[in-house]
């Protein structure tokens, strides 16, 4: 694991370096790498397909903006990950402060309703979402991305006590409500 | 009753995180706690229903418009630069006289374009007719409009860039400040913005090129510059059309690049050659005596609109004034003369319109245009790459 890690880091470094040098099929490279990962924790993070779309968009164009800020000593997928925790909580603020979109004008996967992995992802969207936006991106970045606790915490930029705490309380606080929703 | 102790235990199992002794008490719990059991039992189903859901697919179109989004230079290492800050314009000119004693040193300096009109324009919408407002209260990004066809104002509000702008605390600082709301509310702000000559130059490359230049950037901070600008006699010497003509020849051109003339005005000379004494001294220099030779020199000598300018009221004016003084001793001004994309901007003719337009005078001259200008938020947001891009973007939006 170590290893895919390791090898993981190296082609992201040499994806980010090709693109300082202006090779601009090294974007698709980062992009093809990252995007469904990206889309799928801004997804968890806000339950909503074209927030989460809207938010990954905007991951890859700070991202390319600022990569030349971005220091190779650190690992790539915790700066893009970092980027796209905090830019679905300011989508999450920008929410709040803007007039609450009709319930029928929520865009979700077509097609999916009845089926049975759709109804599942729909309770777990709704659990997550009952949690407070911190202990949310703990959540989505352990179970969705399999990250460990240091990977986590470099993500976050948080203690890795604080990730710990976060996370099994948030834990225990889903087991309460998806028992709630009969899961 | 659990204690904290014993649920870390459990969670880090689940999670796979305790080491081989914390898993030999995790076991021991277990064996003997049937509320640990229960605990573990709960916290299982609930990391298995997480593993379960798996990874979405995004939609579909959603890779080609991440790549389409991107900036079209991705050479970041010069490609953002050349792109610059092209958010506010200038035009420096920078003339002199010689041959007789009477003869005072000129130099005159240009205009700017403040950034402020093309995060304005980003903002609103500005000008009417290209794409309308639809801003929610001028700060917020706009609410999305599902389930109905795409407007151009909703490429405008719902490009990431855009969006970028807003998350950034300087561009929400300046566009809630007073003067920024008074500049919005100017008449001339916004003819400035639908003018033809405005647009033109904004897609002119040496343009950017300037934008991007360290000179340019160190001049427009300057405080010279600003008290400059709101100068009544500079604003008509720019207005004028001898300046436009002079600016516009090739004499002048050639001249302002020449290193005689750089020679001379790094030492400061010209501005010091107010008294007779300075005057000779300047005259003795090896440097003035290679101006004198140069060819564009006499050939701007020669030139009418050159000699009207130089018996222009406002001209002279604006050579006592004291921030044009000051100007005169600034290095980054200095090189600005001397910087290539200055000079083809002042030959572009869009630019000249620009320039001598009525509107773009008294957005110069208006204060709280003057107070955006001097505002940190407004230098540091000049350094926005994010909003250089989508200035760019929004430019080349405007010129199809």
């Amino acid at each position: 694991m170590i290893e895919a890690h390791a090898a993981a880091d190296e082609q992201d470094r040499a994806l980010v370096t090709r693109f300082l040098e202006g090779h601009r099929d090294a974007a698709n490279g980062l992009v093809d790498r990252y995007h469904q990962r990206v889309f799928n924790v801004a997804l968890r993070m806000l339950d909503n397909v074209q927030d989460a779309e809207d938010v990954t968009q905007n991951v890859f164009l700070k991202a390319f903006l600022k990569l030349r800020t971005y220091d190779p000593r650190y690992r790539f997928f915790s700066w893009i990950y970092r980027m796209t925790v905090n830019e679905a909580l300011n989508s999450l603020k920008r929410r709040k402060r803007t007039v609450p979109l009709e319930d029928e004008l929520d865009v979700r996967a077509p097609g999916l309703a009845a089926d049975r992995a759709a109804e599942l992802q729909d309770r777990l969207g709704k659990a997550l979402m009952s949690l407070k936006p911190d202990d949310r991106a703990v959540v989505v970045l352990r179970h969705f991305v399999s990250f460990s606790y240091r990977e986590i915490a470099e993500v976050l930029e948080i203690p890795v006590k604080t990730v710990k705490s976060r996370l099994f309380t948030a834990r225990e606080r889903l087991s309460l409500t998806l028992r709630g929703q009969g899961a | 009753m659990l204690n904290r102790h014993q649920i870390e235990l459990i969670h880090q199992e689940i999670d796979g995180a305790n080491t081989p002794e914390q898993s030999t008490a995790f076991r021991a719990l277990v064996e003997g706690n049937p509320e640990a059991r229960a605990l573990e039992a709960d916290l299982r189903t609930v990391a298995q229903l997480f593993d379960r859901g798996g990874e979405r697919q995004p939609p579909p179109h959603l890779r080609q418009a991440i790549l389409d989004a991107l900036p079209r230079q991705a050479r970041a290492t010069s490609g953002w630069d050349v792109i610059g800050e092209p958010l506010r314009a200038i035009v420096h000119g920078l003339l002199t006289g010689g041959g007789v004693m009477s003869r005072k040193a000129m130099l005159f300096g240009g205009a700017a374009v403040a950034i402020v009109i093309v995060v304005a324009g980003i903002v609103t919408g500005f000008p009417p007719g290209r794409h309308e407002a639809g801003t929610i209260g001028g700060v917020e990004p706009a609410a999305r409009y599902h389930g109905r066809v795409m407007t151009e104002a909703d490429v405008t509000l719902k490009n990431p860039e855009i969006q970028a702008l807003f998350q950034n605390d300087q561009v929400l600082q300046l566009v809630k400040s007073d003067a920024f709301r008074e500049v919005m509310n100017n008449q001339a702000s916004r003819l400035l913005l639908a003018s033809d000559a405005y647009r033109l130059v904004l897609n002119n490359p040496a343009y950017h090129q300037l934008m991007a230049s360290q000179a340019y950037q160190q001049l427009a901070a300057s405080q010279a510059f600003r008290d400059l600008q709101a100068n009544q006699a500079y604003q008509q010497v720019m207005a004028s059309q001898a300046y436009q003509q002079v600016a516009a020849s090739q004499a002048y051109q050639q001249l302002m690049a020449s290193q005689a003339f750089r020679d001379l005005e790094a030492r400061g000379a010209f501005r010091e050659a107010q008294s007779a004494e300075a005057m000779h001294a300047l005259q003795a220099s090896q440097a003035y005596r290679d101006l004198q030779a140069n060819h564009a020199f006499r050939d701007l000598q020669a030139n009418q609109a050159f000699q009207q300018l130089q018996a222009n009221q406002a001209f002279q004016q604006l050579q006592a004034n004291q921030a044009f003084q000051q100007l005169q001793a600034n290095q980054a001004f200095q090189q600005l003369q001397a910087n290539q994309a200055f000079q083809q901007l002042q030959a572009n003719q869009a630019f000249q319109q620009l320039q001598a337009s009525q509107a773009f005078q008294q957005v110069q001259a208006n204060q709280a245009f003057q107070q955006l200008q001097a505002s940190e938020a407004f230098h540091s947001l000049a350094q926005s790459q994010a909003l250089s891009q989508a200035f760019v973007q929004e430019a080349m939006r405007a010129k199809q």
